[in-house]
Protein backbone atom coordinates (compact mmCIF):
# COMPACT_ATOMS: atom_id res chain seq x y z
CA UNK A 1 0.00 0.00 0.00
CA UNK A 2 1.75 3.30 -1.07
CA UNK A 3 1.08 6.36 1.27
CA UNK A 4 0.64 9.78 0.99
CA UNK A 5 4.04 10.69 2.65
CA UNK A 6 5.90 7.67 0.17
CA UNK A 7 4.53 8.73 -3.40
CA UNK A 8 1.10 11.13 -2.82
CA UNK A 9 0.42 11.64 -7.09
CA UNK A 10 -0.23 7.83 -6.35
CA UNK A 11 -1.72 6.90 -3.42
CA UNK A 12 -4.42 9.42 -4.82
CA UNK A 13 -4.80 7.52 -7.86
CA UNK A 14 -5.25 4.30 -5.50
CA UNK A 15 -8.08 6.71 -3.97
CA UNK A 16 -9.35 7.82 -6.85
CA UNK A 17 -12.56 5.77 -7.73
CA UNK A 18 -13.24 4.85 -3.87
CA UNK A 19 -13.52 8.34 -3.81
CA UNK A 20 -16.12 9.12 -6.74
CA UNK A 21 -17.80 5.69 -5.02
CA UNK A 22 -17.73 7.58 -1.90
CA UNK A 23 -16.88 4.58 -0.08
CA UNK A 24 -13.53 6.40 1.57
CA UNK A 25 -13.79 6.68 5.38
CA UNK A 26 -13.53 10.07 7.07
CA UNK A 27 -9.86 10.17 7.15
CA UNK A 28 -8.97 8.71 3.85
CA UNK A 29 -11.60 11.08 2.25
CA UNK A 30 -9.89 14.13 3.91
CA UNK A 31 -6.72 13.05 3.04
CA UNK A 32 -7.67 12.95 -0.67
CA UNK A 33 -9.55 16.40 -0.67
CA UNK A 34 -6.22 18.10 0.53
CA UNK A 35 -4.45 16.58 -2.23
CA UNK A 36 -6.65 17.37 -4.75
CA UNK A 37 -6.84 20.68 -3.51
CA UNK A 38 -2.97 20.95 -4.13
CA UNK A 39 -2.09 19.14 -7.38
CA UNK A 40 -3.10 19.80 -10.28
CA UNK A 41 -1.98 16.94 -11.70
CA UNK A 42 -3.89 14.78 -9.51
CA UNK A 43 -7.12 17.63 -10.00
CA UNK A 44 -7.35 17.82 -13.43
CA UNK A 45 -7.04 13.29 -13.60
CA UNK A 46 -9.64 13.39 -10.78
CA UNK A 47 -12.14 15.88 -13.23
CA UNK A 48 -11.69 13.64 -16.22
CA UNK A 49 -12.94 10.54 -14.02
CA UNK A 50 -15.61 12.43 -12.59
CA UNK A 51 -17.18 13.46 -16.47
CA UNK A 52 -16.22 9.79 -17.55
CA UNK A 53 -18.49 8.51 -15.00
CA UNK A 54 -21.12 11.15 -15.77
CA UNK A 55 -20.88 10.69 -19.73
CA UNK A 56 -20.76 6.81 -19.37
CA UNK A 57 -23.85 6.47 -16.80
CA UNK A 58 -26.26 9.26 -19.67
CA UNK A 59 -24.21 7.10 -22.65
CA UNK A 60 -26.12 3.98 -21.82
CA UNK A 61 -29.37 5.03 -20.60
CA UNK A 62 -31.87 3.08 -22.69
CA UNK A 63 -35.48 3.15 -21.28
CA UNK A 64 -38.53 1.05 -20.80
CA UNK A 65 -40.88 0.96 -23.63
CA UNK A 66 -44.59 1.92 -23.00
CA UNK A 67 -45.19 -2.00 -23.70
CA UNK A 68 -43.48 -3.23 -21.16
CA UNK A 69 -44.51 -1.08 -18.94
CA UNK A 70 -47.93 -2.23 -19.12
CA UNK A 71 -46.99 -5.75 -19.29
CA UNK A 72 -45.67 -4.99 -16.24
CA UNK A 73 -48.20 -3.72 -14.58
CA UNK A 74 -50.36 -6.29 -15.88
CA UNK A 75 -48.66 -8.61 -13.33
CA UNK A 76 -49.81 -6.95 -10.42
CA UNK A 77 -52.56 -8.69 -8.12
CA UNK A 78 -56.14 -8.66 -9.35
CA UNK A 79 -58.27 -6.47 -6.91
CA UNK A 80 -61.21 -8.56 -5.82
CA UNK B 1 -53.88 -19.96 21.55
CA UNK B 2 -57.22 -17.68 20.63
CA UNK B 3 -58.71 -18.43 17.69
CA UNK B 4 -59.56 -16.04 15.36
CA UNK B 5 -62.74 -14.53 14.78
CA UNK B 6 -64.20 -13.83 11.64
CA UNK B 7 -63.74 -10.09 12.40
CA UNK B 8 -60.01 -10.07 13.21
CA UNK B 9 -59.25 -12.35 9.52
CA UNK B 10 -61.01 -10.62 7.94
CA UNK B 11 -58.96 -7.25 9.53
CA UNK B 12 -56.09 -9.46 9.04
CA UNK B 13 -56.48 -10.45 5.24
CA UNK B 14 -57.69 -6.39 4.78
CA UNK B 15 -54.42 -5.86 5.76
CA UNK B 16 -52.62 -7.95 3.95
CA UNK B 17 -53.82 -7.12 0.60
CA UNK B 18 -53.48 -3.17 1.28
CA UNK B 19 -49.50 -3.79 2.08
CA UNK B 20 -49.61 -5.98 -1.17
CA UNK B 21 -50.62 -3.35 -3.36
CA UNK B 22 -48.47 -1.16 -1.73
CA UNK B 23 -45.56 -3.44 -2.02
CA UNK B 24 -46.19 -3.71 -5.66
CA UNK B 25 -46.49 -0.22 -6.62
CA UNK B 26 -43.70 0.80 -4.37
CA UNK B 27 -42.04 -1.77 -7.09
CA UNK B 28 -43.09 -0.77 -10.02
CA UNK B 29 -42.19 2.53 -9.46
CA UNK B 30 -38.76 1.46 -9.75
CA UNK B 31 -38.87 -0.67 -12.79
CA UNK B 32 -37.24 2.51 -15.07
CA UNK B 33 -34.55 2.22 -12.53
CA UNK B 34 -34.38 -1.59 -12.29
CA UNK B 35 -34.22 -1.93 -16.02
CA UNK B 36 -31.47 0.77 -16.97
CA UNK B 37 -29.32 -1.73 -14.87
CA UNK B 38 -30.91 -4.65 -16.12
CA UNK B 39 -30.47 -3.69 -19.82
CA UNK B 40 -26.57 -3.94 -19.77
CA UNK B 41 -26.60 -7.25 -18.04
CA UNK B 42 -27.32 -8.92 -20.95
CA UNK B 43 -27.05 -8.89 -24.46
CA UNK B 44 -30.06 -7.84 -26.18
CA UNK B 45 -33.45 -5.39 -25.42
CA UNK B 46 -35.10 -8.64 -25.69
CA UNK B 47 -33.62 -10.31 -23.35
CA UNK B 48 -33.78 -7.39 -20.54
CA UNK B 49 -37.78 -7.06 -21.27
CA UNK B 50 -37.89 -10.87 -20.78
CA UNK B 51 -36.43 -10.93 -17.34
CA UNK B 52 -37.70 -7.74 -16.19
CA UNK B 53 -41.19 -9.83 -16.67
CA UNK B 54 -40.00 -12.87 -14.93
CA UNK B 55 -38.10 -10.44 -11.89
CA UNK B 56 -41.42 -8.87 -11.25
CA UNK B 57 -43.79 -12.38 -11.75
CA UNK B 58 -41.42 -13.69 -8.94
CA UNK B 59 -41.13 -10.40 -6.82
CA UNK B 60 -44.88 -10.17 -6.87
CA UNK B 61 -45.29 -13.87 -5.74
CA UNK B 62 -42.38 -13.72 -2.55
CA UNK B 63 -43.16 -10.19 -2.06
CA UNK B 64 -43.83 -11.79 1.89
CA UNK B 65 -40.15 -12.59 1.98
CA UNK B 66 -39.04 -8.64 1.41
CA UNK B 67 -38.36 -7.17 4.80
CA UNK B 68 -40.04 -3.07 4.75
CA UNK B 69 -37.47 -1.00 5.56
CA UNK B 70 -34.54 -2.31 2.99
CA UNK B 71 -33.80 -1.24 -0.16
CA UNK B 72 -36.71 -2.81 -2.36
CA UNK B 73 -34.51 -1.98 -5.83
CA UNK B 74 -31.79 -4.12 -4.09
CA UNK B 75 -33.91 -6.27 -3.29
CA UNK B 76 -35.66 -6.35 -7.01
CA UNK B 77 -32.27 -7.03 -8.69
CA UNK B 78 -31.22 -9.79 -6.29
CA UNK B 79 -33.97 -11.46 -8.02
CA UNK B 80 -33.17 -10.64 -11.30
CA UNK B 81 -29.47 -11.21 -10.53
CA UNK B 82 -30.33 -14.99 -9.72
CA UNK B 83 -33.01 -15.59 -12.68
CA UNK B 84 -30.25 -14.49 -14.87
CA UNK B 85 -27.68 -16.83 -13.58
CA UNK B 86 -30.71 -19.53 -13.61
CA UNK B 87 -31.26 -18.53 -17.37
CA UNK B 88 -27.48 -20.29 -18.00
CA UNK B 89 -25.82 -16.88 -18.42
CA UNK B 90 -22.59 -18.32 -16.26
CA UNK B 91 -22.44 -21.06 -19.36
CA UNK B 92 -20.81 -18.54 -21.40
CA UNK B 93 -17.09 -17.34 -21.67
CA UNK B 94 -15.49 -16.76 -18.39
CA UNK B 95 -13.36 -13.57 -17.96
CA UNK B 96 -9.45 -14.19 -19.23
CA UNK B 97 -7.37 -13.32 -16.34
CA UNK B 98 -4.41 -11.74 -18.21
CA UNK B 99 -2.88 -9.05 -16.12
CA UNK B 100 -3.61 -5.42 -17.14
CA UNK B 101 -0.19 -3.26 -17.02
CA UNK B 102 -2.44 0.07 -17.39
CA UNK B 103 -3.23 2.21 -15.09
CA UNK B 104 -6.33 4.28 -13.76
CA UNK B 105 -5.06 7.14 -15.63
CA UNK B 106 -4.81 4.58 -19.32
CA UNK B 107 -7.63 6.28 -20.99
CA UNK B 108 -7.07 10.04 -19.58
CA UNK B 109 -3.40 9.21 -20.87
CA UNK B 110 -4.26 8.20 -24.74
CA UNK B 111 -6.59 11.07 -25.06
CA UNK B 112 -4.96 13.54 -23.96
CA UNK B 113 -1.97 12.69 -26.27
CA UNK B 114 -4.64 12.69 -29.18
CA UNK B 115 -6.23 16.07 -28.21
CA UNK B 116 -3.48 18.23 -27.60
CA UNK B 117 -5.79 21.41 -27.61
CA UNK B 118 -8.83 20.23 -25.33
CA UNK B 119 -8.87 22.85 -22.96
CA UNK B 120 -10.33 20.73 -20.09
CA UNK B 121 -11.26 18.09 -18.80
CA UNK B 122 -14.51 17.72 -20.10
CA UNK B 123 -13.44 18.59 -23.91
CA UNK B 124 -11.02 15.55 -23.31
CA UNK B 125 -14.10 13.18 -22.68
CA UNK B 126 -16.70 14.64 -25.71
CA UNK B 127 -13.63 12.59 -27.87
CA UNK B 128 -15.74 9.30 -26.73
CA UNK B 129 -19.37 9.23 -28.67
CA UNK B 130 -22.48 7.39 -27.17
CA UNK B 131 -22.45 4.43 -29.45
CA UNK B 132 -18.58 3.71 -28.53
CA UNK B 133 -19.84 3.82 -24.54
CA UNK B 134 -22.46 0.82 -24.82
CA UNK B 135 -19.88 -0.97 -27.24
CA UNK B 136 -17.18 -0.69 -25.25
CA UNK B 137 -19.22 -1.71 -21.54
CA UNK B 138 -20.67 -4.49 -23.74
CA UNK B 139 -17.59 -5.58 -24.64
CA UNK B 140 -16.03 -6.04 -20.44
CA UNK B 141 -16.78 -9.80 -19.81
CA UNK B 142 -20.04 -10.38 -17.26
CA UNK B 143 -18.07 -10.88 -13.96
CA UNK B 144 -16.48 -7.65 -14.33
CA UNK B 145 -19.19 -5.51 -16.02
CA UNK B 146 -22.19 -6.93 -13.46
CA UNK B 147 -19.86 -5.44 -10.57
CA UNK B 148 -19.36 -1.86 -13.31
CA UNK B 149 -23.34 -1.94 -13.68
CA UNK B 150 -24.26 -2.10 -10.88
CA UNK B 151 -22.16 0.89 -8.93
CA UNK B 152 -21.36 3.23 -12.16
CA UNK B 153 -24.85 3.34 -13.77
CA UNK B 154 -27.41 2.26 -10.77
CA UNK B 155 -25.32 3.95 -8.30
CA UNK B 156 -25.58 0.89 -5.85
CA UNK B 157 -22.80 0.70 -2.74
CA UNK B 158 -20.18 -1.92 -3.05
CA UNK B 159 -22.18 -3.34 0.29
CA UNK B 160 -25.32 -3.48 -2.18
CA UNK B 161 -23.43 -4.74 -5.44
CA UNK B 162 -22.03 -7.48 -3.11
CA UNK B 163 -25.41 -8.37 -1.39
CA UNK B 164 -27.10 -8.80 -4.98
CA UNK B 165 -24.58 -10.78 -6.47
CA UNK B 166 -24.21 -12.86 -3.47
CA UNK B 167 -20.19 -12.10 -3.26
CA UNK B 168 -17.75 -10.67 -0.78
CA UNK B 169 -17.34 -7.03 -1.02
CA UNK B 170 -13.71 -7.54 -1.61
CA UNK B 171 -14.55 -9.33 -4.88
CA UNK B 172 -16.55 -6.56 -5.17
CA UNK B 173 -14.08 -4.03 -4.99
CA UNK B 174 -11.34 -6.33 -7.09
CA UNK B 175 -13.98 -6.98 -9.82
CA UNK B 176 -14.55 -3.32 -10.32
CA UNK B 177 -11.18 -2.20 -10.33
CA UNK B 178 -10.36 -4.80 -12.96
CA UNK B 179 -13.64 -3.95 -14.94
CA UNK B 180 -13.07 -0.65 -14.78
CA UNK B 181 -9.41 -0.57 -16.61
CA UNK B 182 -10.81 -3.06 -19.15
CA UNK B 183 -13.54 -0.69 -19.77
CA UNK B 184 -11.77 2.05 -20.55
CA UNK B 185 -9.19 0.07 -22.33
CA UNK B 186 -12.27 -1.06 -24.39
CA UNK B 187 -13.16 3.02 -24.74
CA UNK B 188 -9.49 3.95 -25.43
CA UNK B 189 -9.55 1.35 -28.39
CA UNK B 190 -13.01 2.72 -29.93
CA UNK B 191 -11.31 6.38 -29.82
CA UNK B 192 -8.06 6.42 -30.55
CA UNK B 193 -7.04 2.55 -31.81
CA UNK B 194 -5.20 2.38 -28.70
CA UNK B 195 -3.77 -0.80 -28.65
Amino acid sequence: MTSFADDPCAKCEELLQPFLDRELNEAERAQAEAHLSLCSYCRKRYRFEAHLRRFVRQAVVEEMTPELKVRLSELRTPLL
Amino acid sequence: MSEATPETEARRLATEARDRVRFEEDALGLADQVYRVARHLVGSREEAEDLMQETYARAFRSWRSFRPGTNLRAWLLRILTNLNIDRGRRLQRTPGLEPLEEGDYFLYNRLEESTPDAADEERVVERLSQDSVVSALSAVPHDFRDVVVLVDIGDFSYADAAQILDIPIGTVMSRLHRGRRVLKQQLAQEAVGAA
